[in-house]
């Protein structure tokens, strides 16, 4: 197995009197896609949030690369995030936006990534106030900034929600690159069919709890199915059957 | 910080609603001073206005903003910027959009009409509210989850600083007006930064005189040296305080 990238030490948080995430560990991957499915509400989202500084744990703790994350932002650096809604500063062209973010990131010219800009046909957009552009275009944008920095961790919640079936194919084909060369790439989504094809392993959350985190081959083995899509539903109906 | 106070300006700037604000002060400041012919009497008038409008306005279009913008500030919180770097940026540019939209709001017709101290005092006064209501707004929008909460308790604090304090005070006043209540006025006048900032102006055309008792125990103190620094110093807190927890909030929020 390769070298742990991220790792959850006993992760919870609670919202209120809600637990969110419970004394979740676990540990993903260099050159590893990670499918985290589970229903609503099940701390998907706020797992990934803990791990992007968004969310403070209540208990338990989080490394990258083997430094604990905490107030010093440095470690972001390595990270590309596309999350599922996308809002930008309405009156901002595509153009600006993307210069504000390399910006911020303090990124070179020779470090920025700019092919998916043309591939997902947004060359000819860059002039276009960020207000005027569809939830799709701006699901575009979105997945733009989070590749454009050449991650070697990729965080993607929903990436392909709102995208054409030629623009998810593409997107997912660069998160296959970031894998590729080594880098961690985690993504959430309902859309089995269009992800399975690209995860090495899928983590299934239900109420905050990591109920498993296992390789797609040894998912459907123990189910004797071909699909991600058809395994999921069997092993969760027989983990309830053994539950009972 | 300056990198997203620069784009934030950017996108202020073609705000629509900081364009309208600018464009309503112009046309509110030019009405009175053509209206009214006399440039006193539309320079009191424009301080009920401005002592009115501005805190509102930078109190709900903070609010609204920092709601509106709170999926773009999670993007920025993932890259690797300090969060006191993005509310730095943010607070400064929408600060600074209020500000140039007054300044040519109302700025430019005090300038044109009426060159003089007291047009400098409510310029200034004017600029100190926005930067205490920007301040106090942005402060309720990291406080409250809901942006409909958020308008809320803005409206609510704007309707308590611009009347019902007032209602208040005067009432004590009255009520208290055959007890020494000299040393207790003065302090909480001070508590209200309107109505600190309108004394300010108030006193610069000497209409303290005609405000009765209490504009004498105005003159009295806020007219002196110390009791202009006293002024400052508090309008300063109006700012400071609200920004420091504003920070401290947002270091801590749960995005």
């Amino acid at each position: 197995m390769a070298e742990a990238r991220i790792t959850y030490h006993g992760v919870g948080k609670r919202y209120g009197k809600l637990w969110a995430l419970r004394k979740v560990e676990c540990a993903f991957h260099a050159g590893e896609v990670v499918m985290l499915i589970g229903p609503n509400a099940s701390g998907k989202t706020t797992l990934i949030k803990s791990l992007l500084g968004l969310v403070s744990p209540t208990e338990g703790h989080i490394t990258v690369d083997g430094q604990v994350i905490g107030s010093d932002p440095a470690y972001r650096r390595s990270i590309g995030y596309m999350p599922q809604i996308s809002q930008f500063p309405a009156t901002l062209t595509i153009g600006q936006l993307l210069e504000m973010m390399a910006d911020i990131r303090e990124l070179r010219a020779d470090e920025v990534e700019d092919s998916l800009v043309e591939e997902l046909g947004l060359s000819a957009q860059l002039d276009k106030r960020l207000s005027t552009l569809s939830g799709g275009t701006k699901q575009k944008v979105s997945a733009v900034l989070a590749l454009r920095s050449r991650p070697s961790i990729l965080v993607m919640d929903e990436p392909t929600a709102g995208l054409d079936p030629v623009s998810s194919k593409r997107v997912l084909q660069r998160a296959a690159a970031v894998r590729d060369t080594g880098g961690t790439v985690l993504i959430t989504s309902h859309l089995m069919e269009e992800v399975e094809a690209l995860a090495d392993r899928v983590a299934y959350l239900e109420d905050g709890n990591l109920k498993f985190l296992l390789p797609v081959q040894e998912i459907l083995s123990s189910t004797g199915c071909t699909r991600l899509s058809e395994a999921l539903p069997r092993m969760l109906e027989r983990s309830t059957l053994e539950a009972v | 910080m300056l990198k997203v106070f620069k784009y934030t300006l950017i996108d202020l700037a073609r705000n629509r609603f900081v364009l309208g604000y600018a464009l309503l002060m112009l046309l509110v400041a030019q009405g009175l001073f053509v209206l009214e012919g006399d440039p006193t009497k539309a320079l009191l008038s424009l301080v009920q206005v401005v002592m009115a409008l501005v805190p509102l306005i930078a109190l709900v279009f903070t609010v609204v903003y920092m709601y509106d913008t709170l999926e773009f500030t999670q993007l920025l919180a993932v890259q690797p910027i300090r969060r006191s770097a993005i509310l730095g940026g943010q607070l400064l540019a929408l600060a600074a959009a209020l500000l140039l939209a007054q300044a040519i709001g109302l700025g430019l017709p005090l300038l044109v009409h009426s060159p003089t101290v007291a047009a400098l005092v409510l310029s200034l006064s004017g600029s100190v509210l926005v930067l205490v209501f920007a301040a106090l707004g942005a402060l309720i929008a990291l406080k409250q989850r809901e942006k409909a909460r958020g308008v809320g308790v803005a409206l609510a604090i704007w309707f308590l600083f611009v009347l019902v304090y007032d209602a208040l005070l005067m009432w004590g006043m009255f009520t208290l007006s055959d007890y020494p209540i000299e040393p207790f006025v003065v302090p909480l006048a001070g508590i209200n930064p309107i109505d600190l900032a309108r004394i300010m102006v108030m006193l610069q055309v000497d209409l303290a005189a005609m405000m009765g008792y209490s504009g004498a125990i105005y003159k009295n103190f806020f007219g002196s040296v110390g009791g202009t620094f006293a002024a400052a110093l508090i309008l300063a807190l109006w700012v400071a305080v609200p920004v420091l927890f504003a920070f401290r909030v947002f270091r801590q929020k749960d995005l």
